[in-house]
């Protein structure tokens, strides 16, 4: 059995789960929401990119720019707009996933009327897809020269950014304990829109170089959003390292999972969604923290007590 | 005229009555779930599935057994020839209606048995994220195997149990008034739960599970409880929809179904079953208004696929409600027990003696 095709489909997928579900990290861990219309960020950022790339004739990075800042200004908007009230309120968590589902709703089928409208309702960037080398069987394109960069470059400057500079460590502090950071003095709201403007514009690009690499519909963010939560569930909702390995596991999970019980076991591709819902079912029944071992946050906790000591 | 008029408009009207009365077995079962258990089932439509794929299966496998129908499971010939026997037998039809309601709700309650073994684990968020996507996984399962709703193309043939009545307008109506009779047995139901013991057993859990187990209650149980019965209730409502749309196609059974019922039980009010008949209501109004056939009877006609309309809808219903008015149209009582009824009566001013005694007991000196 040749494995390369599966291996480079793996970090492909893997790589853009990773960057879909640091967003979704970034905003659990700081406002504690499992927010479902993270998949809506996805669509948008792949609307917008494949909408410029084709309509506009913009090249792709451009237009993941654009996808950056429209997908960054929806999750500010969501936020503003919906659960910061709801916060102000004393609304529980669980009334914020509904809402979150409902801004769902509302932002995917509004895409689908305009995707209908102008009959994009399946969409490809056209990008100028170039094979470069070859690594088995499998071609190495100029789409994987955008997708494993851009993942690294993000990876380290998020991490950068939340060790390194004042607001990322107080977005640490503000996952860690909200009231505590405020009465530290720190911005909370001021941080929270700063957060959510970074969460949603990662997850605008990576849904850009999905329209780039595959063809998207309003409705690919959902079809995401399981692998996205398992990326982060497997992160315990609140590791950038863990999330990490929980993309490339989710996307190996699926893709050589997938081709093994497909040739041996004789089952339809079609299960491939299961395999990251058992992820998901697993982890949160087993080891609901996921890779604490790979907790950064957690780890630091424990430097600081013991340098304190 | 006028009867002419009103005739043209009643099949709209018992279509309305039969989804009204279904959605409100649904909508019914996840308040009993979530309103008063606390439990965010958002993965209801697998339940209402399990019910529905199994009137399908039953009723198509028993049928061609009987009738020794030799056409393929899933071939329209062996459709055709199902409709034909269960028309022209309504004993068995009926009887397989009956065993089909029996054996759905058992099954159904049996997957919510096993689902409650999460929802005794996790947390509230990581459960409902659980329990939205088991509501998407066994439809994939259901659209890709052929031996349970031939994957795809949906099990048809799965006649009426009144089709031996050959009146279609009789018919439908006859069908209507069983569906809402069931209706009326849920609510009653519901509504007797909710007012027993167990009913405010539900609202403590919901509350404090941990001060319900300070006081001795078996809280898992409770969960188990509730969903068994919750997701029977919901399988019922799936197999009274298979029998009235005579099919059942697993991708009719979208997660989007879960957040209409949602929506019925959050505008109406959470824990309370009469502000979740007023949801349901203006819900399938919603549900059946918004919708190309209904629209160009107007004669209105729109570019684009106007149920996208029907769901921004829904998804603004849901945010404003949670936003404005997280209660409900009809806010949750006080829970009805005899001290409430005293304290209600003017003889017995419960909250002022209470006040007295409870300054008397300050002014002691110890």
């Amino acid at each position: 059995m040749d494995l390369s095709i599966p291996l480079i489909n793996s970090l492909t997928l893997g790589s853009l789960y990773t960057l879909m579900a640091l967003g979704l990290t970034m905003s659990f861990s700081v406002t504690k929401i499992a927010n479902f219309a993270h998949a809506e960020l996805v669509t948008i950022g792949g609307y917008v990119t494949a909408l410029l790339v084709n309509w506009m004739g913009y090249g792709l990075g451009e237009s993941l720019i654009a996808a950056f800042f429209a997908s960054a200004l929806l999750a500010v908007a969501m936020d503003e707009g919906v659960f910061k009230p709801m916060i102000k309120r004393g609304s529980k968590p669980l009334f914020l996933l509904v809402a979150s589902i409902g801004i769902g709703l509302v932002v995917r089928y509004l895409l689908f009327i305009y995707a209908d409208l102008n009959a994009v309702i399946t969409v490809q960037a056209k990008t100028n897809v170039q094979l470069i080398g070859r690594f088995g069987r499998a071609g190495i394109t100029t789409i994987h020269l955008w997708v494993f960069p851009i993942t690294i470059v993000s990876v380290v400057l998020l991490h950068l950014m939340f060790h390194y500079t004042k607001p990322g460590k107080a977005l640490r502090a503000m996952a860690d304990n909200e009231d505590l950071a405020r009465v530290s003095g720190v911005k909370i709201y001021t941080l929270r829109r700063l957060m959510w403007f970074i969460a949603g514009g990662i997850t605008g690009v990576a849904g850009g170089l999905w329209s780039a690499y595959s063809v998207i519909t309003p409705e690919i963010g959902w079809y995401a959003l399981l692998r996205i939560f398992a990326a982060s569930i497997l992160g315990g909702l609140v590791s950038f390292w863990g999330t990490i390995a929980g993309g490339l596991i989710v996307g190996f999970a699926e893709n050589f999972g997938i081709t093994f019980m497909n040739t041996y076991f004789n089952v339809s591709t079609a299960y491939r969604p299961l395999i990251s819902f058992v992820i998901i079912v697993i982890v949160l029944l087993l080891k609901p923290t996921g890779f604490a071992g790979f907790d950064i946050v957690g780890w630091l906790k424990e430097k600081v007590k013991g340098g304190g000591e | 005229m006028q009867i002419e008029f009103l005739a043209s408009y009643m099949p709209i009207f018992t279509s309305f009555i039969v989804l009204f009365a279904i959605y409100l077995i649904a909508a019914l079962s996840l308040n009993m779930e979530y309103g008063y258990g606390g439990i965010p089932n958002f993965g209801h439509v697998f339940f209402i599935s399990v019910g529905a794929y199994m009137a399908g299966v039953l009723t198509a496998r028993t049928v061609d057994y009987i009738a020794g129908i030799k056409a393929g499971y899933c071939s329209g010939q062996a459709s055709v020839l199902r409709t034909e026997y269960l028309s022209s037998h309504p004993m068995e039809a009926v009887g397989i209606f009956v065993a089909s309601l029996v054996l759905g709700a058992i099954i159904g309650g049996l997957f919510g048995y096993a689902a409650s073994y999460p929802a005794l684990r996790l947390k509230e968020d990581f459960l409902a994220i659980t329990l939205i996507f088991i509501g998407d996984m066994g439809r994939i399962i259901a659209r890709n195997e052929e031996g349970i709703v031939c994957a795809l193309t949906g099990l048809t043939g799965i006649a009426n149990p009144l089709s031996f009545v050959k009146d279609v307008g009789t018919r439908s109506i006859a069908y209507a008034l069983i569906v809402v009779a069931f209706a009326v047995l849920t609510y009653i139901y519901v509504q007797r739960l909710a007012k027993s013991p167990f009913g405010r057993l539900l609202k403590a859990v919901r509350d404090d599970d941990l001060a319900a187990m300070a006081l001795g209650k078996v809280v898992p149980r409770v969960r188990g409880e509730v969903m068994v019965i919750g997701s029977a209730l919901a399988a019922v409502a799936g197999v009274l929809r298979t029998f009235y749309i005579q099919g059942v196609v697993a991708d009719d059974f979208q997660p989007l179904i879960t957040f209409l019922v949602l929506t019925m039980v959050i505008l109406g009010g959470m824990a309370n079953n009469k502000g979740v008949i007023l949801g349901t209501l203006i819900m399938t109004a919603l549900d059946q208004f918004i919708s190309p056939s209904f629209l160009s009877l107007l004669g209105i006609s729109v570019e684009f696929d106007v149920t996208y309309m029907k769901y921004i809808i829904i998804g603004l219903i849901i945010i404003l409600v949670l936003m404005f008015r997280p209660q409900g149209a009809i806010p949750e009582g006080p829970v009805e027990t005899p001290a409430l009824e005293l304290s209600k009566s003017s003889e017995w001013d419960v909250e002022e003696k209470l006040e007295i005694g409870g300054e008397e007991e300050r002014s002691p000196s110890g």
